[in-house]
């Protein structure tokens, strides 16, 4: 699992926002918000990793309910693909 | 040929002479030394420009995609196009913004009317230089469709965002918001590097110019709100003290 190439991620505003850029422009035009967590995911998955490693890295991370972050990370992983960001 | 514009040396490669009138007052004269920004319109940018209107001369639709050109070139010198009416009162600048038709004119309009000696920097898309932990505001040739402006820079004290109401009030809006609504007010370039710079530079400017949220009408009192929250000033003392 690993985010497309071709977006930049920036704090604006104290908000974290995502836009394309070059090819990814063309394609997909507008911006995307994140909360703290999908910007740690957008990290997270901006290199190769599997599913099972973010809900770990997210657990150490916040010391969050497993199941729950399981819950999340699999609706945003769910989000990327039905949106063509994933490689 | 060599123009200065927002302090930057902008060598303007049009085919057409309407932009070689057009940007005539911001002309170097030094047309020899290194220049940081060259403004070209291709062949592709043209045919896009041109297939959103037919009405329009080519020298016209050249000169939309030069300035599209120079804006996308900005953010790696810490400058960008902010879509909004910037007014120049006792030496700073101010900032209107807000969708088209929401009154940025009208509210012109009324600072001019009202606020004497203000002038137009820039009535549609200035460029805003980050410096020295502030902002600058430049006017440039592109001025919108009443032509509003001067060549003149001033420092930015105030963003102030237009909604049309029936009452008129006005509320400082936290970073977020004003991030949420500047967002809507500018470009953000394809090229990586711009764009970066353009995140950037939005984020200095929400952090660091204070922006407020405008609820008006047409009314002198609309005028009073938007000068009194951004100067600090008293409206009633300053109203047309030189008329």
């Amino acid at each position: 699992m690993k985010i497309k190439s071709g977006f930049v991620l920036r704090v604006v505003g104290g908000e974290n926002v995502v836009v394309p850029v070059g090819e990814m422009s063309k394609t997909f035009h507008g911006m995307i918000n994140l909360n703290e967590t999908g910007a740690f995911l957008w990290r997270f998955f901006s290199e190769e990793h599997t599913v099972e490693e973010a809900i770990d890295a997210l657990c150490s991370e916040y010391e969050a309910d497993r199941e729950q972050v399981e819950a999340d990370v699999n609706r945003f992983v769910d989000v990327l693909t039905r949106n063509g960001f994933c490689e | 040929m060599v123009y200065e514009i927002a302090g930057l040396r902008v060598r303007i490669e049009n085919k057409y002479g309407f932009t070689t009138k057009f940007c005539r007052e911001y002309l170097s004269d030094d047309q020899e030394s290194p220049v940081d920004i060259i403004a070209t319109a291709s062949e592709e940018e043209f045919a896009a420009e041109r297939s959103l209107s037919d009405e329009f001369s080519d020298g016209y639709i050249e000169n939309i995609c030069l300035y599209r050109s120079i804006c996308m070139q900005m953010p790696a010198f810490g400058r960008m196009l902010v879509h909004c009416s910037v007014l120049e009162y006792d030496g700073n600048a101010y900032a209107f913004l807000g969708r088209s038709g929401t009154g940025k004119s009208t509210h012109t309009k009324l600072w001019l009317k009202y606020l004497s000696p203000t002038r137009v920097i820039n009535g549609d898309k200035p460029i805003l230089e980050y410096k020295d932990g502030g902002f600058i505001a430049y006017g440039t040739p592109w001025m919108g469709k009443e032509r509003w402006g001067t060549r003149a820079q001033a420092p930015l004290k105030g963003l102030c965002f237009l909604e049309q109401a029936k009452v008129n009030s006005i509320r400082k809006l936290s970073i977020a918001e004003a991030s949420t609504r500047l967002f809507t007010q500018i470009l953000i370039p394809s090229e990586e590097k711009n764009a970066i710079a353009t995140l950037e530079l939005t984020d200095k400017i929400v952090t660091q110019v204070p922006a407020y949220l405008l609820q008006c009408d047409i009314s002198e009192e609309a005028a009073k709100k938007s000068f009194e929250a951004m100067t600090g000033f008293n409206f009633d003392e300053k109203k047309n003290i030189t008329n």
